[in-house]
């Protein structure tokens, strides 16, 4: 990190901490430290990224999106429980059930394609979402960040379609044995 | 502990009573919002400017970004430079804008060389000396519409009264040059014939001009006219400056949102609908932005292009840029545009006098229609190249609406309606159809 941001962070983390102790916008950027997706920004990149998040709240049993639905958002969980179903005709299946720090929904950074699945909360439940197109316009005022945020989004989707593709070949490899 | 179903329903009646609170909530909202908005009508258009400008501006504020430097600090800086801007052209404009005293001149210089151009144009005779048939169809054609002009420039009794102060000087300004004093009695005297002789044309060559006619004497009467005519201007403009300083503040405003507005508009919106609102906010913003910013860009290089081409045929170069600014923000009027830079930058021509074009073949005479060929040429510019590069898949608007809403905006609000007649309907337009369309993506209709 060059002296100018090193220089930066400290005087706006400073003021931070002097102005905003404990407000709602500190307590957001203290989250955001903890994701993985964010892990490797610094403060005042996660001030950027804080300046363009809306916090949503959900009742038990409400639905965040819907299986079908365009794709807008990306959503943090801050606080509850996050039922992720895929609907069938005649059942609906659980995929996962995500908690505190986990995100979903992430392929809607990337394109407006309709979601794969619905997202449901399961307790009263805080997320933080953040919309694809405010991360366009940050790829134009602060490309450094947005750079970094994609890298990590990269990252993951290539974990999981490592996952998919040794899913897959297990998978093969049985009906072959078979 | 109570029954479950009675929870249950409890818990309906509750959301039932929420509903109908948030509907009256909102339709009070609404009825006193509309109310309020009438009753301060007259802040609408100043607040309606400065949330232009901001939003004109917008792309640049979030372009300048620099690391730590606080969100505050750089709009107090951008600010700083566009209030810089505007008073530098605002001081360059003021200092163009002409006195009472010049006004009269104006008025005058006009009509007489008007009538003088107008004789030698339509007045045009054969070679056997009789005059034209083709120059006195048009005589007869244009005699309506001259007549009009020389209603609409002639001098009121108090208008004469207080030009013939100023000629041997008058509340500190210097006495009028002799020559604008010899068009002013040719002026009198045309009228005079014509006033002896209805059937006279406007079109009858003007008398020539006579000497200098003598100051008349000061009567009480007269002089509280011409103050009441010299002082009520100056009351009005100071009642609409201070209504237009809302217009700096609503943009200094604007600018130091940092999403904080659309956050909380967002934050009301419920659950089911926050995907959806966000991507309607954005295509939204993102068409009428394309609009708006392609429209001002176009009228600015509009304006620069008549502005140069009017430099070149040797108008001066503050009065070149003055009637390119005219002429550039008149271009956001469809079809009228053209055709009020088209009246100012002529009557600039009719009375200019004694102009060192750069281009050898203009002169005093052929000035009028040089500078027709010049607005011609941006206006062929403008359709040919300006518009389809700058404004391209923008917002598109059958003309027919076009038309009814240019209308509509004049009728309502003058020459601002006309102004901004057009970016409503875009809005509208957009509103309606982007709201309509993720409706149905998101399958809620």
């Amino acid at each position: 990190m060059s002296v100018r941001k090193i220089i930066a962070e400290k005087l706006m983390w400073e003021t931070l901490k002097r102005w905003k102790k404990s407000s709602p916008e500190l307590d957001r950027i203290e989250f955001l430290r903890t994701v993985p997706f964010f892990g490797e920004l610094s403060t005042w990149q996660l001030k950027r990224v804080e300046e363009v998040v809306f916090e949503r709240a959900y009742e038990p049993n409400e639905l965040i999106f819907e299986q079908g639905q365009p794709g807008a958002a990306l959503f943090l969980i801050m606080e509850g429980q996050v039922a992720v179903e895929i609907y069938h005709e005649k059942f609906t299946a659980n995929l996962a059930t995500l908690e505190r720090g986990a995100f979903f929904g992430e392929m809607a950074l990337l394109d407006q394609s309709p979601r794969s699945a619905s997202a449901r909360a399961t307790v009263k439940t805080r997320t933080l979402a953040l919309y694809r197109n405010d991360l366009i316009h940050l790829s134009q005022s602060d490309p450094e960040t947005a750079c970094q945020i994609y890298r990590a989004l990269a990252g993951i989707i290539g974990d999981r379609l490592r996952s998919t593709n040794e899913l897959v070949q297990e998978t093969t490899g049985e009906r072959v044995a078979a | 502990m109570r029954p479950r179903p009675e929870r249950e329903r409890e818990e309906l009646d509750r959301r039932r009573r929420r509903k109908q609170v948030q509907f009256a909530f909102l339709f009070s909202l609404l009825v006193f919002g509309l109310l309020l908005i009438w009753q301060s009508r007259v802040l609408v258009l100043p607040i309606a400017v400065g949330a232009l400008l901001a939003y004109l501006f917008r792309p640049l504020k979030d372009r300048f970004y620099i690391p730590g430097l606080p969100h505050e600090a750089r709009v107090t800086l951008l600010f700083a430079a566009v209030v810089l801007m505007f008073a530098v052209g605002f001081s360059t404009v003021r200092q163009h804008i002409p006195s009472e005293k010049q006004k009269l001149e104006l008025k005058v210089r006009l009509k007489y060389k008007l009538n003088k151009k107008a004789q030698e144009f339509l007045g045009a005779k054969n070679t056997e000396g009789r005059p034209s048939p083709m120059a006195a169809l048009l005589a007869r054609e244009t005699e309506p519409m001259l007549a009009r002009i020389n209603e609409f420039l002639d001098l009121t009794p108090e208008e004469q009264d207080l030009f013939l102060r100023y000629s041997t000087g008058y509340l500190g300004e210097s006495p009028i040059e002799e020559r604008f004093l010899e068009y002013f009695q040719a002026n009198l005297n045309a009228g005079a014939a014509v006033s002896r002789d209805p059937a006279a044309s406007t079109l009858a060559p003007a008398p020539a001009p006579t000497p200098m006619v003598t100051a008349r004497t000061k009567d009480p009467v007269g002089e509280a006219k011409v103050r009441e005519m010299t002082e009520a201007p100056h009351s009005t403009l100071k009642d609409e400056l201070s209504i237009w300083i809302l217009a700096p503040l609503v943009f200094l405003f604007l600018g130091f949102d940092n999403g904080q507005i659309r956050r909380y508009f967002i934050g009301l919106i419920p659950n089911r609908y926050f995907e959806m609102s966000l991507t309607v906010m954005d295509e939204l913003d993102e068409a009428i932005g394309a609009y708006l910013r392609g429209t001002a860009l176009e009228c600015g290089l509009v304006g620069f292009t008549i502005g140069l081409g009017l430099f070149l045929l040797g108008f001066p170069f503050p009065v070149a840029m003055l009637v390119g600014f005219i002429s550039g923000l008149a271009n956001a009027i469809p079809f009228l545009g053209h055709l009020i830079g088209v009246v100012v930058a002529v009557g600039y021509a009719l009375i200019a006098e004694d102009l060192t074009a750069i281009l050898p073949f203009v002169n005093n005479e052929n000035l009028p229609i040089a500078v027709i060929i010049v607005i011609a040429v941006a206006t062929l510019l403008d359709n040919v190249l300006y518009a389809p590069v700058v404004l391209g898949g923008a917002v598109h608007l059958h003309p027919l609406v076009v038309i009814l809403a240019v209308f509509a905006g004049s009728a309502m609000l003058g020459f601002w309606g006309m102004l901004l007649a057009i970016p409503t309907v875009v809005v509208v337009k957009t509103a309606a159809e982007t709201l309509y369309k993720e409706l149905r993506d998101y399958r809620i209709i």
